[in-house]
């Protein structure tokens, strides 16, 4: 039996004495659904009765190269600019009216484009290849784009401290596993979007994982997700990834700068600078210069 | 350029098929409505992250060298699809089809590449073919 984390044993105490100093309104909020979601990764760690304690001879096979099945929708069977199957409050659903409303009108922009992650939970949904690698005490998972490690830790450890917690682009994840399922809570994570045509979440959000291989060629994430500014119930949705049998293919360093010339426009919106144009950065002298986006005079 | 592009326009195909770029950028600058065909010569296939491009030299009916780009995605989605860096050399004849800029400069969203043995190469299976146009499977 795992010893219960300081953070969660308290959490434990607050919803069993059913009390919580209050803030502001959305603080109270936040406090109530972030303890929902630190409460489903508590009950299905007593469920476990602490987790399976891994050792090497047990570890799951998942070794391969993956990708996410079904493009890049967070819920799968919810095609991007569509109205959503997530429960949103009326804030987030104005912004999501808004989002698809511009995208009509021709304007369009993801951070992205900047060459930033994805973040998380839309690191979730992110196309090309992934690898897992599982360890006892801890789980590394891949993601081609941006060379993105996600690590979910396994030993036992909580959350960070709250006075050392910030919002990172995939979040703070510790979990345990149960048989064969990593069950994960991931917190601390950047407000973004779920992806183009799917609606936005804040920095409260907060997730629980069920992570498992359900087949030779599939490993399936069951997601649910908790935010208290955008959400007005936790979304669940299942998503799954699928062994890439390309032979020869190897997961390398991926570099987003590398030829990157994708500009914002003054509305808003997405556009290229091509060669020969002023500011194209030239692949070929990325480098070497004279390439590159030229400082304002 | 507009000019050139309407006349390219002109000679599109029909039913090209719509393609996923569904990595770092929206593909909101393209048309997705209209396609473009245009045969011309290698000039440059940059093999790159986050998206690949294609520099295609394309004379136009005024008989002016334009240098067209033509947006892929990167590396490890074209090799999933049979398109190795190999395959399109400086100097090849190709004919290109695409999505074009809806600003009307010389740009697009690649949708597929014939090569001069008749080979199609695009990230969509439907339309990949192998030499001669013969159909093959996906890799």
């Amino acid at each position: 039996m795992h010893v219960l984390p300081l953070r969660m044993a308290a959490v434990v105490a607050v919803i069993t004495v059913g009390t919580f100093v209050p803030r502001t309104a959305a603080a109270q909020e936040y406090e109530k659904w972030y303890k929902q979601s630190e409460q489903q990764f508590l009950e299905l760690k007593q469920k476990a009765r602490g987790g399976t304690r891994m050792t090497w001879d047990k570890l799951p096979d998942w070794t391969g190269i993956w990708t996410h099945d079904g493009g890049t929708r967070f819920d799968p069977k919810i095609p991007n600019y569509q109205p959503t199957s997530a429960k949103l409050t009326p804030e987030y659903k104005a912004k999501f009216d808004k989002k698809l409303a511009d995208q009509k009108q021709g304007i369009e922009w993801d951070h992205l484009s900047y060459c930033l992650p994805a973040g998380f939970p839309r690191w979730i949904t992110e196309p090309f290849l992934r690898e897992f690698v599982v360890r006892p005490e801890e789980v590394w998972w891949i993601n081609e784009q941006q060379s993105e490690v996600r690590r979910i830790y396994t030993d036992g450890r909580a959350h960070v401290p709250e006075d050392e917690a910030y919002s990172t682009w995939t979040g703070d994840s510790i979990g345990f596993w149960d048989g064969d399922t990593l069950v994960v809570h991931t917190v601390n994570n950047k407000e973004g979007q779920y992806n183009r045509g799917q609606p936005d979440y804040s920095d409260k959000v907060s997730t629980v994982e069920k992570i498992r291989k359900v087949s030779t060629d599939v490993i399936e994430d069951d997601i649910t997700v908790y935010d208290p500014l955008s959400l007005v119930e936790p979304w669940h949705v299942v998503n799954r990834y699928v062994r890439v049998k390309t032979p020869n293919l190897r997961i390398n360093m991926w570099s987003c700068e590398e030829n990157n010339n994708v500009v914002k426009t003054q509305d808003g919106s997405t556009q290229f600078i091509l060669k020969g144009e002023t500011g194209y950065k030239d692949p070929n002298s990325v480098i070497t210069g004279p390439g590159g986006t030229q400082a304002p005079k | 350029m507009k000019i050139v592009l309407a006349a390219l326009l002109s000679a599109g195909i029909a039913g090209i098929a719509t393609v996923d770029l569904s990595a770092h950028h929206s593909a909101i600058a393209y048309d997705r409505d209209a396609d473009v065909e245009l045969t011309g010569t290698v000039r440059e296939f940059q093999y790159t992250n986050p998206h690949s491009w294609l520099y295609v030299q394309v004379v136009d009916k005024a008989g002016q060298t334009v240098d067209w780009g033509f947006e892929a995605e990167g590396p490890s989605t074209l090799l999933r699809a049979g398109i190795k860096v190999s395959l399109l050399k400086p100097g090849e004849k190709v004919t290109v089809k695409g999505h074009p800029l809806k600003d009307g400069r010389p740009a697009a969203l690649l949708v597929s590449v014939t090569k001069t043995d008749g080979s199609v190469l695009s990230t969509d299976a439907a339309l990949r073919r192998g030499p001669g146009g013969k159909p093959i499977d996906a890799p």
